[in-house]
C-alpha cells in the first residue's frame, strides 16, 4: 500500500488540490500513518509557489468519516493517548497556520476527525448530496471531539449550535450547514470541484486571503445567550438535558460540556488544546468507551455478515411483501417494510383490524409529516405501498409472508398451510412467534426449507432487533432472504435456533420471573424500577416491561416455559392473580401501573398489591440483591443457552441481541461483557447464596458451574 | 369464433360509490383510482411489466393530477416504464377507457391494458368570479402604490358586491361575484345553455312521464340495490377505502341506496330544475357521487398464456350523437350500432345496465327503444330497437341509488354486469349510458366463465 497515493497534490493553476483516496480501503479515515503523511502533504505546499489549497475526496460517498477507531480502541494508557493527540494537534494547526487561504470542498460523510481537520480550514464549500453529512457523532463512542473540535465547533457556529452537534452527536446536510455558518456554500455535488477551485481563485485575486472565522450572533436571543450573563444560562440547561438523557451512565458529553465551558471564548489556542486533551484522554481509556467501540464493530460487522456460513449463499430479493394480522405487529411490520420501498399486502378477517393496521403506519408517517421530516407525497407514496384485504390477493406475489396473527399453534399451523397454497414456490414464510415452536410450526409447510422465524419486538419501528429463527429444516437460502431483508428493513439481525423464547425472551422471563418474586417477598414497584433504571441503567424496569409485554401474555409464557424448561421455572404465586384482577398491563391501561388513554404510565397502582396478595411492602432487601437477582438469572440462563444449547453461538450475538431487543445498557458492553467484568466466580456463588434462600431456580446452571471453577469468561 | 385479437376482460373491481359530500368527500380522485387499480393488481397478481397501457376517463380534471392516469399507475405500484393517459367523454369516460382499450387489443398495439375511470364530485372546486379574477390580475401588475391601492379597492368593492349578490341572487344563478362552483358549470350543456335536470325534464314532457311514474322507478332502483348489498352481490366488486390520512375509518359499501325509502317521501320531494311545472326532483335523479372503478383488459391469447380465466369478451362498442338538449336518449342511439357490430339484436341480451341519470331519462329510453316510428324518424331503422324488459334491467339497481361519478360510471356498469352475467349464466348483456353534450355510449359483453 502506499501512503504516498492515499494524498496527492494536482496541480490546478495556482491552485493545489489536495485529493483524498485511502489506498485499499473503502473509507478515508484519520489514522497515524494517514496523518504523517499529510504532514508530508502540508509541507510540500508550505515549500511551493501554490497560492491556495483544496482539500476533496476522491471517495463517492466519503469526504473524511473520521478517525481511525481501531487505533482509538487500542488505546489504553494515557499516556498513549496525549503522544497521540499531540501529534494530530501538531498537524492539523499547521494546516490552520498555512500562509496561504485553505479551502474544503466537502462532498460525502465529513464526521468526527474529518469534520475537526475542516474546521481548520479558512473556507468550506458543501455539495448538497444526501450523502454529506457534517458533523461530530464521537460521543456515540463514549468519547467526544479530541482533535480540538470542542474549541473549533463553539467558534465557528456558535455556543448553541455547537453544543447540539457535540453533546448529541449531530450531524448536518450542506444547506443546515450553510445554515449555521459551518460551512461557506452548498452547490450542487457535480459543480463541487470547479467551484471551490474557482472559489480559490477568487480569493487569491482579490486578496481576502486568510481568515479567522467567528460566530456573529444575529439576533437578540443568540447575543444574550453568547453573553457572559446568558452562556452560564446555555450550560446549565446543556447539562440538564444531558443528564436527563443519559441519567448519568454516559460521562463524555457531560466531560465535553467541562471542556467548552472552560475554553470557550479563550484565545489561547495551545491552552485551549491542552484542556480537551486531558479530558478527552479521561474518557477515551474508559470501559465505557471501550463497550461502545465494541458496541459499533459489531453492528458494523453485521452488514457485512450474510446470517450463513456459507459464501456462496445468496439473499433473494424481496420487493413484495405480505403480513398475516394486521394487529399492533403486523401494521408495525408492514409500516417497515413501506418504509423501506418494499410492497406489502395485510390480511386479516375484518375491515376493522386492517384499519387498525393501516392506522399503525399512518401514525408513525404523521408524526414525520408534522415534523416535516418528509413531504405530503412521500407520506402519500408510503401508504401507497400498503394494502389490505380479507382474502389471499396479493400473496401471488409474495417473495415473504411474515405471520403475526394469535399465538396459537393450532390456527398458526391452519393459517400456514392455506397461506403457502396462494404463494409463490420461492415465497418464505416467516412467523413472528414470540414463544411458540418454529420446529413444530414448520410441520404445517409443504416447503419447510422455506418456513422460519422473523420475531420483531414491539414496538416495531423503534426497537432494532429481530431474532432470525432458524428450524432445523429451513435452507440457507432462507436464513440469508430473511437476514438481508432485516437489515433493508433497518434493524439488526441475529440468527439463533429454535427454543422456548428464543434467545432474548428466553433471558428476559426468568428476570420478570424473579421481579415477582421480589414483589411477593416485600419489595415496593417503584424502588425495585428505579433501581434496575437508574442504578443499572435499563431503560425500564421488571414491572414497567410487564406492562408494557402484557401480563396476561407473560403469564402465558411463564407457563409454557414451565414445560419445556421444567425446575428452573417456578411459577410465583402473584403471576396466577393477575387475571382475577384484571390486569392485563399497559394495553387495557391496568397493570402494576396506571396509564392515561393515551398509554402515558401515571403511577403506580397502589392496590396491586392488596390485589395480588402480597401486602404492604416492606422493603427488607438491598438494592444489590434486588439487582444482582434479576440481572445475575439472566446471565445463569444465558450460560445455557450458548454454552449448552448453541441457541446463539458467540457471545457476541446474545450481548448485541440483549442492548438491540431489551434496551440492556450499552455502556455494560450487553450482558455478558457485564458478566466478564464481574466473574463467573462471583456470579456463581452468589446465586448460590440466593438459591439456597430464595428457590432451586436461582442454582447456578452446570455450564455457569463449569465456569466459575476457573473463573472462566465468556468471551475469550 | 374464439380468436386470438378477441378482448377479453379477466377481472374488476371498483371503490364505494358515495354520495357527494359524505364519506369520501375528502379523498381525492387519485387516491379513489389509487385504491382500486391497487386491489385489481394485487387480486390477479398481475406483474406489473406486462400492463401496456393504463387508461383512466375522468371528468373534473382535477389540478393538481393533470394527467389523473399517470399519477394512478404510479401509486398503484405499476412499474415506471408503464405508459399512462387519461381519457373524457363526459358521463362516458369510462366507457371511453375501455373502448380504446378494446380498439389498441384488437388492432395488436397493446395485450394487456388496464381500464377504468375515477370521480370525486365532492372535491369539484370552487373558481374566483371574474371580477375578482380581474382584480388579481391588476393587483399582480400593479407597480406604482396608487394602483396598488386601486387595485385592493377594486377586492373590497368586489367583496361588497358578493356579498349583496349571494343575499339577493338564486344559489344556481351567477353572477361576476360570486364564486363560479365547477360542479354546476360541469352539468350544464354551454351549446345549449341548459343543464341535465333541464334536459330530463323535456324528456319527462315529450315522452309523457308522470312524477308518479319516474317516482316509481326510483324506488325500485333503491329497493334492488338494497336488496343486492343484503346478498352480498355488490360487496364482490366493491373494495373497501380506507380514509386516509388518519385511516381511522374505511367505507366498504356504496353510501346513497336507501332501505327505508317510501313512495311518499319520494313524492313530498319539490321540483328542482323546473320548481313550477316539472317532475323531476333530487329523488328520482341520480346524485352527484365520488368513486373509482377498474378492469383488466387483455387480448385472448395473452389472458390464455398467463392463465387468466376471463370473465366476459368485449364484442363491440359504439358511440352517437344526438341533439344535446335530449342526451339523455343516448343509449337508444348508440346501442343499435353497438348491436349491429356484435351481429347481434336487442333480444339477444341477458341484462342490461342502462345508466340511471335521471329516471325520466330512463323511462323515455324504454319508450323510445319500444317504438317503431322513433326508430324510423330518429334513428333511421325500419324496425324499432326492442322491447326492454325491466326484469333485465339494472338488476342491482342503478345510479340512482348507487351514485353516478361521472368519471367511473362507464366502467361501473361494465363491471356490475360481467360479475351478474357470470352469476346468471347469460350470454350476452349491454351496458349503455347517455352523455352529457348529446350522445350515448354502449358497449356488448359475451359471457366466457
Amino acid at each position: 500500500m502506499s501512503i504516498q497515493e492515499s494524498i496527492r497534490i494536482v496541480g490546478k493553476g495556482d491552485v493545489a488540490l489536495v485529493e483524498w483516496d485511502l489506498i485499499g480501503e473503502k473509507v478515508n479515515k484519520l489514522s497515524s500513518p494517514v496523518m504523517a503523511r499529510f504532514r508530508e502533504v502540508i509541507n510540500e505546499i508550505k515549500t511551493s509557489s501554490y497560492k491556495a489549497v483544496v482539500l476533496i475526496s476522491r471517495k463517492p460517498k466519503i469526504f473524511i468519516a473520521g478517525a481511525d477507531i481501531d487505533e482509538i480502541k487500542k488505546i489504553t494508557d494515557p499516556g498513549d493517548c496525549r503522544k497521540l493527540l499531540d501529534q494530530a494537534h501538531e498537524i492539523l494547526n499547521e494546516l490552520e497556520d498555512l500562509s496561504i487561504p485553505t479551502i474544503a470542498a466537502i462532498n460525502g460523510a465529513c464526521l468526527g476527525g474529518g469534520c475537526e481537520m475542516v474546521m481548520c480550514c479558512d473556507y468550506r464549500i458543501a455539495s448538497d448530496a444526501k450523502e454529506t453529512k457534517i458533523g461530530l457523532p464521537e460521543v456515540k463512542l463514549g468519547i467526544f471531539p479530541g482533535f480540538g473540535g470542542c474549541i473549533r465547533m463553539p467558534r465557528l457556529v456558535g455556543l448553541q449550535a455547537s453544543l447540539d452537534i457535540i453533546l448529541a452527536g449531530k450531524a448536518v446536510d450542506g444547506r443546515k450547514a450553510v445554515k449555521l455558518g459551518l460551512v461557506d456554500e452548498c452547490v450542487p455535488q457535480q459543480q463541487l470541484e470547479e467551484r471551490a477551485i474557482k472559489f480559490a481563485n477568487e480569493i487569491v485575486a482579490s486578496n481576502k486571503g486568510k481568515r479567522k472565522k467567528r460566530f456573529k450572533p444575529r439576533s437578540v436571543l443568540e447575543k444574550f445567550l453568547e453573553s457572559p450573563v446568558g452562556r452560564p444560562v446555555v450550560f446549565s440547561q446543556a447539562k440538564k438535558t444531558v443528564l436527563s438523557q443519559t441519567k448519568g451512565f454516559y460521562p463524555a458529553p457531560i466531560k465535553a460540556l467541562e471542556v467548552i465551558q472552560k475554553t470557550y471564548g479563550s484565545g489561547n489556542r495551545q491552552k485551549a488544546l491542552g484542556v480537551e486533551m486531558e479530558a478527552f484522554c479521561q474518557v477515551a481509556v474508559s470501559e465505557i468507551s471501550k463497550h461502545l467501540i465494541n458496541l459499533f464493530f459489531m453492528m458494523e460487522d453485521i452488514k457485512k455478515q450474510t446470517g450463513v456460513a456459507d459464501p456462496q449463499v445468496n439473499a433473494r430479493p424481496v420487493k413484495h411483501m405480505a403480513v398475516l394480522g394486521a394487529g399492533t405487529m403486523g401494521g408495525g411490520i408492514a409500516l417497515l417494510a413501506a418504509d423501506n420501498g418494499i410492497k406489502v399486502r395485510m390480511k386479516d378477517i375484518t375491515n376493522e383490524a386492517l384499519a387498525l393496521g393501516y392506522k399503525a403506519a399512518a401514525d408513525v408517517w404523521l408524526k414525520d409529516l408534522k415534523r416535516r421530516k418528509i413531504a405530503k407525497h412521500d407520506f402519500e407514496r408510503k401508504m401507497s405501498l400498503i394494502s389490505g384485504g380479507m382474502d389471499f390477493a396479493g400473496f401471488g406475489n409474495a417473495d415473504l409472508v411474515v405471520e403475526a396473527i394469535v399465538e396459537d399453534m393450532e390456527i398458526k399451523k391452519k393459517v400456514i398451510a392455506e397461506t403457502a397454497k396462494h404463494c409463490p414456490e420461492h415465497c418464505l414464510i416467516a412467523t413472528n412467534t414470540s414463544s411458540l415452536s418454529v420446529t413444530e410450526m414448520a410441520k404445517a409447510h409443504p416447503r419447510p426449507e422455506n418456513f422460519l422465524g422473523m420475531h420483531f419486538f414491539n414496538p416495531v419501528h423503534k426497537m432494532p432487533l429481530v431474532e432470525v429463527i432458524r428450524g432445523p429444516q429451513t435452507s440457507d437460502e432462507a436464513v440469508a432472504t430473511v437476514f438481508e431483508a432485516s437489515k433493508k428493513m433497518g434493524k439488526i439481525p441475529v440468527v439463533v435456533k429454535d427454543g422456548p423464547g428464543f434467545l432474548v425472551n428466553r433471558l428476559l422471563l426468568p428476570y420478570m420471573i424473579e421481579a415477582m418474586f421480589l414483589l411477593e417477598e416485600g419489595m415496593d414497584i417503584q424502588t425495585v424500577d428505579r433501581w434496575y433504571t437508574h442504578k443499572f441503567g435499563m431503560p425500564m424496569g421488571p414491572f414497567r416491561l410487564m406492562d408494557e409485554v402484557g401480563l396476561d401474555v407473560c403469564v402465558k409464557v411463564v407457563k409454557v416455559f414451565k414445560k419445556s424448561l421444567g425446575e428452573r421455572i417456578q411459577v410465583p404465586s402473584v403471576a396466577e392473580k393477575f387475571a382475577g384482577s384484571g390486569r392485563l398491563g399497559k394495553k387495557n391501561s391496568r397493570g402494576f401501573y396506571l396509564y392515561d388513554d393515551k398509554g402515558k404510565e401515571l403511577s403506580v397502582d397502589q392496590t396491586v398489591y392488596k390485589d395480588l396478595g402480597v401486602g404492604s411492602p416492606t422493603n427488607k432487601l438491598s438494592e444489590k440483591e434486588c439487582l444482582e437477582r434479576g440481572i445475575f438469572t439472566m446471565i445463569n440462563e444465558a450460560a445455557l443457552a450458548l454454552l449448552e444449547e448453541r441457541i446463539a453461538e458467540r457471545p457476541e450475538e446474545v450481548d448485541l441481541a440483549m442492548i438491540m431487543g431489551t434496551g440492556f445498557p450499552p455502556f455494560r458492553g450487553g450482558l455478558l461483557r457485564y458478566a466478564d467484568s464481574l466473574g463467573s466466580q462471583y456470579i456463581a456463588s452468589e446465586l448460590e447464596i440466593y438459591a439456597a434462600r430464595c428457590g432451586q431456580r436461582l442454582k447456578p446452571s452446570q455450564p455457569l458451574a463449569n465456569m466459575a471453577k476457573t473463573n472462566r469468561k465468556f468471551y475469550p | 369464433m374464439s380468436q386470438d385479437r378477441d378482448v377479453v376482460i379477466v377481472d374488476g373491481t371498483r371503490t364505494p360509490f358515495a354520495k357527494a359530500g359524505t364519506k369520501l368527500k375528502e379523498i381525492h380522485p387519485s387516491e379513489l383510482g389509487r385504491v382500486a387499480l391497487k386491489e385489481l393488481l394485487d387480486r390477479t397478481n398481475i406483474d406489473g411489466q406486462l400492463v401496456d397501457e393504463v387508461i383512466i376517463g375522468n371528468v373534473g380534471n382535477p389540478s393538481d393530477a393533470v394527467n389523473i392516469s399517470r399519477v394512478i399507475a404510479l401509486r398503484a405500484g405499476l412499474p415506471l416504464g408503464v405508459s399512462a393517459h387519461s381519457v373524457h367523454r363526459n358521463c362516458a369516460s369510462a366507457m371511453e377507457s375501455i373502448a380504446e382499450g378494446f380498439d389498441k387489443i384488437k388492432a395488436g398495439s397493446a395485450d394487456v391494458v388496464v381500464a377504468g375511470g375515477t370521480e370525486s364530485m365532492s372535491t369539484y372546486p370552487l373558481m374566483m368570479g371574474d371580477a375578482f379574477v380581474k382584480n388579481f390580475e391588476r393587483l399582480s401588475t400593479a407597480r406604482s402604490l396608487g394602483q396598488q391601492l386601486g387595485a385592493l379597492g377594486g377586492l373590497l368593492r368586489s367583496d361588497l358586491k358578493q356579498v349583496v349578490d349571494l343575499m339577493t341572487t338564486g344559489p344556481m344563478q351567477s353572477t361576476p361575484f360570486k364564486p363560479r362552483i365547477a360542479v354546476v358549470e360541469g352539468l350544464t350543456d354551454p351549446f345549449v345553455g341548459i343543464n341535465m335536470g333541464q334536459t330530463a325534464e323535456i324528456l319527462a314532457k315529450e315522452f309523457n312521464i308522470t312524477r308518479q311514474e319516474q317516482d316509481a322507478f326510483a324506488l325500485r332502483s333503491h329497493q334492488l340495490a338494497v336488496a343486492a348489498q343484503k346478498s352480498k352481490r355488490l360487496s364482490e366488486e366493491i373494495t373497501p377505502v380506507f380514509l386516509p390520512p388518519k385511516y381511522k375509518e374505511f367505507v366498504a359499501e356504496d353510501v346513497g341506496p336507501r332501505a327505508e325509502q317510501t313512495m311518499e317521501q319520494l313524492a313530498k320531494l319539490k321540483p328542482f330544475f323546473d320548481r313550477q311545472y316539472g317532475s323531476i326532483t333530487v329523488g328520482n335523479a341520480c346524485p352527484i357521487t365520488d368513486g373509482a372503478a377498474m378492469v383488466l383488459m387483455m387480448s385472448r391469447a395473452k389472458a390464455k398464456e398467463l392463465g387468466y380465466k376471463p370473465i366476459v369478451s368485449v364484442r363491440s362498442y359504439a358511440f352517437a350523437g344526438l341533439q344535446p338538449e335530449r342526451m339523455g336518449l343516448g343509449p337508444v342511439y348508440a346501442s343499435p350500432k353497438a348491436l349491429k357490430r356484435a351481429g347481434l339484436s336487442l333480444k339477444d341480451m341477458g341484462l342490461i345496465e342502462l345508466n340511471e341519470a335521471f329516471a325520466a331519462q330512463v323511462l323515455a329510453c324504454v319508450k323510445a327503444a319500444g317504438s317503431r316510428e322513433f326508430a324510423k324518424e330518429k334513428l333511421g331503422l325500419d324496425q324499432a330497437l326492442g322491447e326492454i324488459d325491466l326484469d333485465k334491467l339494472n338488476v342491482n339497481g342503478g345510479a340512482i341509488a348507487l351514485g353516478h361519478p361521472v368519471g367511473a360510471t362507464g366502467t361501473r356498469l361494465v363491471l356490475t354486469l360481467m360479475r351478474e352475467m357470470q352469476k346468471r349464466n347469460v350470454e350476452f348483456g349491454l351496458a349503455t349510458l347517455c352523455i352529457g353534450g348529446g350522445q350515448g355510449g354502449a358497449v356488448v359483453l359475451q359471457r366466457e366463465a
